[in-house]
């Protein structure tokens, strides 16, 4: 749909007239600290140079423990997303199962990985444990959503052939749902995964667990040189992640076929 | 043990006077609307026989592929009925005998053409066993065997999307018949195809609606009618029916006149 002119100029004038109103609003108008801010980021970076080596030994045990906080996250949320994600296929299940399922998908993905980091540290104890369950469930609330959206996705006509050969509901998500999403579960699973690592890198923060433990202690200490390895280190393992989820996505069988919707466009969008 | 013949070598015997005029399915005073305001079937009332092929022609919108539906039971009639004919006792009752292809095939792009065709036997085959992915060897053997007839064996292991336009219909096809159906509806069967694979296609079809599994085709080319067809019905684009007869009983232009 296109707008005509004068509408497309009176959306672009409000908008633009929203933008200023809520910066004023937020105090990000208040010229008189603006020029202190940039000097202060400036101080802040410079301080953050030249990085301190001295400290890798001990932050790669730190960044090994993030990273299997977030695998072992990625997994768990995986397992208990997918049947979720069916139950909550309007393609699959009445409205009666899907509601009241996306209903608690969407209370699960209200609350921060952070919170849930805390919740898990009150409950499960200091350490990588909670971190793993906060980011568990943290992917929970986010890959449900973006499965069933997948699933729903599925050819409605290939849906109703198969059902009209008498396959069971079972049948179809064996038979159609999955392999005709796989590329989905695939690509958001993978994006997920790299997500969760930056979610398990400040998990130390609240005490459970991996490199962000340290992290804390040297903005604490104003140790910047050290925190700007640490930083350094997860933008390292982040980046390598992304280049072997790209990897692996093109050797998985299957995985030629271009999704309907980009899937990775689509998990960002959510997840913003 | 005589071999059974591939479906392609058999010549197309088509009855051009149909005796056996006992029912497969029947659609009586069907009424239809998808938003309860403008009928897209207007007391329509079909009789498909037990044998040969039935064309159902009728231009787009016309309401053809909405009639399958009610066949199949994929949707309700909001008056009138559908009923299985007399004859209707091969396989079960109902639609539970008919096999549906849709107008884009519905098949499982990502999914070999042996997994396709084993879909047809999921009523035979138990849940558990089924999502183990462990069909009994007699379904396999049989799909397989299918595959064979339909001249696409060699084909059996490639992914659907891999597959050109005439051998994913044969997939279809081979769905349908792994369903051991009395009556198979094809939905524009052949609209999407290249001429020569549509008459290979249309020809193999032929060949099962002799061999005793009734067929009810629906297309808007007027064209494939008199040589491949052995009942004709016209759908007006008022979502009626304006003509049924025997195929060959109209010309291509008395079609075509029906149509506008």
């Amino acid at each position: 749909m296109t707008l005509p002119p004068w509408s497309a100029r009176g959306l672009g004038v409000l908008v633009a007239g929203l933008a200023l109103l809520s910066m004023w609003s937020i105090d990000l108008l208040d010229l008189s600290r603006v020029w202190p801010a940039a000097s202060n980021l400036a101080e802040f970076a410079g301080s953050l140079i030249p990085p301190d080596l001295d400290v890798v030994p001990t932050l790669l045990d730190g960044m090994l423990e993030t990273l299997r906080i977030a695998f072992v996250g990625t997994l768990l949320g995986l397992v208990i997303s997918l049947p979720l994600a069916f139950l909550g296929t309007r393609t699959l299940f009445s409205p009666v199962i899907t509601t009241p399922t996306r209903l608690f998908v969407g209370a699960i993905r209200t609350v921060p990985s952070l919170l849930w980091g805390i919740v898990f540290v009150v409950a499960y104890g200091l350490g990588p444990a909670a971190g793993a369950l906060g980011v568990a469930l943290y992917t929970v609330g986010y890959l449900a959503k973006l499965y069933y959206e997948s699933f729903e996705g599925v050819d409605p006509e290939v849906m109703e052939a198969v059902r009209s050969t008498g396959a069971s509901r079972p049948q179809l998500v064996r038979y159609v749902v999955l392999p005709e999403s796989a590329n989905a579960i695939m690509s958001q699973l993978l994006f997920m995964f790299e997500y969760n690592i930056r979610a398990s890198a400040i998990m130390g923060f609240v005490g459970a667990g991996g490199i962000g433990f340290y992290m804390l202690g040297y903005l604490q200490l104003l140790q910047y040189e050290k925190l700007m390895t640490a930083l350094l280190m997860t933008f390292t393992v982040v980046m390598a992640v992304d280049y072997l989820s790209a990897r692996v996505r093109a050797i998985l069988p299957g995985m030629e076929r271009p999704a309907k919707r980009a899937p990775l466009t689509a998990a960002i969008t959510t997840l913003r | 043990m005589v071999a059974e013949p591939s479906l392609q070598t058999i010549p197309a015997r088509r009855p051009r006077h149909i005796e056996d005029q006992a029912l497969r399915i029947e659609a009586r005073n069907v009424w239809f609307s998808y938003d309860g305001k403008s009928n897209v079937l207007k007391d329509v009332s079909l009789r498909v026989p037990t044998v040969g092929m039935t064309m159902l022609l009728g231009r787009s919108g016309s309401g053809k592929t909405t009639l399958l539906k009610l066949f199949k039971g994929l949707l309700e009639p909001q008056s009138g009925c559908v009923l299985p004919g007399l004859a209707f006792s091969a396989n079960g009752s109902g639609a539970a005998g008919i096999a549906y292809i849709p107008q884009t095939l519905g098949l499982v792009r990502s999914l070999t053409a042996l997994d396709n065709v084993l879909m047809g036997a999921f009523k035979r085959t138990g849940v558990v066993r089924s999502l183990a992915g462990s069909f009994c060897r007699e379904a396999t053997s049989e799909a397989k065997e299918i595959l064979g007839r339909l001249g696409i064996a060699h084909k059996m292991d490639e992914r659907v999307q891999r597959l050109s336009g005439g051998e994913r219909q044969r997939v279809a096809i081979g769905r349908a018949l792994m369903q051991k159906p009395s009556l198979i509806l094809a939905d524009e069967f052949v609209s999407q195809i290249d001429a020569i694979t549509a008459e290979e296609i249309l020809e193999m079809m032929s060949g099962i609606a002799t061999r005793g599994t009734a067929i009810l085709v629906t297309t808007h080319e007027t064209d494939v009618v008199a040589e491949y067809a052995d009942r004709l019905v016209v759908m007006s684009g008022m979502g009626t029916i304006v003509h049924e007869s025997l195929a060959g009983s109209l010309s291509e232009r008395e079609i075509k006149e029906l149509l506008r």
